[in-house]
């Protein structure tokens, strides 16, 4: 008889939806208070939090716009004004919004912010250039570009290192302090490395419950758990997050109850690219029937997944250390370090299959991916399918072409297996 | 209790195969999808079982594959196309690695092990240039009947070029082409290695390994075959009825399940 498989939900991720929610009335009141705003790109807000500034993260509004259904209103929006469909759909979300608001657009009231008096734009990736770009032309907002470039050899590293670390102290301090009006606050940003150090162990702590066979938890309950290691960074509630988190993986492993119903999973799937902000939910759904679940992947392993090198003493310097130091964290975008971290999943998660989500409108990540399908699959006999979709745009999904290449992907598995 | 049926639900055409206790095959049945993909499939598998002179109560399990397999209401388990093809194919032909299918609004490329296990695959995305679909705005374009096309490909004495991917844009090359006074047979030439250039994408991603086999409705069209054939550099198998490849497979995870 077929087994019905059926998710176990956390009650810890229900109080994750409050802490979000506050985070981003505070932001859309900010400039009521007369308090300063920003915008960011790449690993680069924490210089405006430092300053007190109200920060908004370009993916992770696109993850709020995807929890709160306003996404494809958006979209359309910027679509109407000049946006190629073909574009970054987190660029495009932005300029929906600013264009919404500019033109007197009606959309989702929850989803509008105030336009920022400066742009943090951490350059990973060529879009993120075009959306400071837009930004800066369309609603003359001041951009603060700052380049980050990959790393493809670690030896290379200390160089770029040092051209990061140079930047951060020539060039994004000076300039939140100008914008500021005020010496930028060190201590502040002690203070919140402090507590990103705190929720980052838990968090891995959290990791552990992974590992487990059957596994406790899954990929996309750190998905929605992931802003307190994200925008919501130095907020102390994270802490009580993850302590509360932990206490119930803990309580779970102890009584036996594994991530999906009734006796856990019968398919561990590691998750490349981005994660599917506006379409959790429609995966979780053809995963979950299938015995499937996902239970790591590189961009969620994106965020401090080295909680011991974080120098709170050292703030700047433990910024860039952080990416172009022992945390590794641009390298991993390199075919090497694509490669390293992957296996290092494959090995620490038990993984029996490799998802590789390409997205259509952000390349960042896909572009290896067929030749990392077939290295993994060489080095350890597991196999991989590509899903193409995007993280926010509905005109880039389709079920049907999504749910064969799954199925497929649970075929093969089996296959191998006998 | 012995018979098993393969039935692949594809977009345009559903297609039925019966098999025997000894693998053998009985009947088959193809016959357009329409817009009622269950009915269909019922439909086909009561042609195929009164082709081969059975009754429903004679088969001992039915198993659905294609887009539609989660329509087929007497179906007992599904399995996915890419599984099915892999199967048909090695049946059809014991020495294949790759399996090149071309369907209506499909395209993929499947390669198999040497177990006879899928060791990989790629699929066309959402765009349907170069699957059954493009073919018969092509036809249409052309002004010919699809069957007709295949052979056109052959009376073409000079290279076209098709280049949009698209499939309602390269309609529009090719009325383009027409004006500017190519003959049909080169445009239909041009057609066939437009598609066979995105094919020959796709097998470089799967990794090319002989022997190669084209399946699906579009193997049917020579000149399309002709043309991946020489792109890829490989004399293409293809089979008597090479739209039953799938639903074979189908019914020989079928009779294994029995």
């Amino acid at each position: 008889m077929d087994v019905k498989y059926k998710v176990n939900r956390l009650q810890t991720t229900n109080e994750i939806r409050p802490l979000v929610d506050k985070h981003w009335a505070d932001l859309r009141t900010a400039k009521e208070r007369g308090e300063k705003v920003a915008w960011a790109s790449g690993p680069t807000f924490i210089f405006a939090y430092a300053m007190g500034m109200k920060c908004h993260f370009m993916a992770g509004y696109s993850a709020y716009c995807g929890g709160i259904g306003a996404g494809e209103e958006v979209l359309k929006v910027a679509e109407m004004t000049g946006d190629l469909p073909e574009t970054c759909s987190y660029h495009r979300l932005h300029m929906g919004m600013g264009e919404a608001v500019a033109r007197g657009i009606d959309i989702n009231p929850q989803a509008i912010l105030p336009m920022p008096d400066l742009m943090v734009a951490g350059r990973l990736c060529p879009e993120m250039s075009h959306y400071a770009e837009g930004l800066n032309r369309r609603f003359d907002i001041r951009v603060l570009p700052i380049d980050l470039p990959s790393v493809y050899d670690l030896k290379d590293q200390p160089r770029l290192r040092e051209f990061v670390y140079r930047q951060f102290k020539e060039v994004v301090i000076p300039t939140v302090e100008e914008v500021c009006g005020k010496p930028f606050d060190y201590d502040r940003m002690s203070e919140i490395l402090t507590v990103l150090k705190k929720v980052a162990t838990l968090r891995n702590q959290c990791w552990e419950f992974f590992k487990t066979k059957p596994a406790c938890w899954t990929l996309w309950d750190y998905g929605v758990s992931i802003a307190p290691v994200f925008y919501l960074m130095g907020n102390p509630a994270g802490i009580a997050y993850y302590e509360r988190l932990l206490e119930e993986l803990q309580e779970r492993k102890e009584k036996g109850i594994p991530a999906i119903a009734p006796d856990g999973e019968k398919y561990r799937l590691y998750w490349d690219g981005w994660l599917p902000w506006a379409f959790l939910g429609k995966f979780m759904r053809k995963f979950t029937p299938n015995g499937a679940i996902c239970l790591c992947g590189r961009y969620p392993w994106e965020f401090f997944p080295h909680p011991e090198l974080i120098d709170p003493e050292h703030p700047v310097e433990t910024w860039a250390d952080l990416y172009y130091g022992e945390g590794r964290l641009t390298y991993h975008f390199s075919p090497h370090g694509t490669v390293d971290l992957i296996s290092e999943l494959i090995e620490d998660y038990s993984i029996d299959g490799l998802v590789m989500f390409s997205s259509k409108t952000c390349r960042i990540m896909n572009l290896s991916q067929p030749g990392v399908i077939d290295v993994l699959d060489k080095k350890y006999g597991i196999p991989g399918v590509i899903v193409e979709g995007d993280m926010i745009d509905p005109a880039m999904i389709s079920d049907a072409q999504i749910e064969t290449r799954l199925e497929a992907l649970y075929e093969m598995i089996d296959s191998r297996r006998r | 209790m012995t018979i098993a049926i393969g039935v692949d639900v594809g977009s345009l055409c559903t297609k039925t195969v019966i098999l025997d206790g000894g693998n053998n095959i009985l009947s088959y049945d193809i016959m357009r999808s329409g817009h009622y993909y269950k009915g269909a499939a019922e439909e086909s598998i009561n042609n195929a079982l009164k082709t081969a002179g059975l009754r429903k109560e004679d088969v001992g399990y039915i198993l659905g594959t294609g887009y539609g397999r989660g329509a087929i209401s007497s179906a007992d388990g599904q399995v996915t196309e890419i599984t099915c093809h892999a199967r048909g194919a090695t049946r059809l032909f014991p020495r294949v690695h790759t399996v090149i299918d071309i369907g209506g609004q499909d395209s993929k490329v499947i390669g198999i092990g040497d177990n006879g296990r899928v060791t990989n695959f790629v699929m066309n995305d959402k765009c349907a240039a170069g699957t059954g679909r493009f073919l018969e705005v092509m036809a249409s374009a052309l002004s010919v009947d699809i069957g007709e096309m295949g052979d056109l490909f052959f009376a073409s004495d000079k290279n076209v070029e098709v280049s949009s991917m698209c499939t309602v844009f390269a309609e529009s090359e090719v009325i383009s082409l027409f004006a500017q006074g190519h003959k049909k047979a080169d445009i239909a030439a041009g057609i066939a290695d437009s598609i066979a250039r995105r094919v020959v994408g796709m097998v470089g991603q799967v990794g090319l390994k002989e022997e190669v086999i084209m399946s699906g409705g579009v193997a049917k069209n020579a000149g399309v075959a002709h043309a991946i054939g020489k792109r890829i550099g490989t004399k293409l198998l293809i089979a008597d009825e090479p739209q039953i490849v799938g639903a074979l497979g189908a019914a020989i995870i079928a009779s294994e399940r029995i």
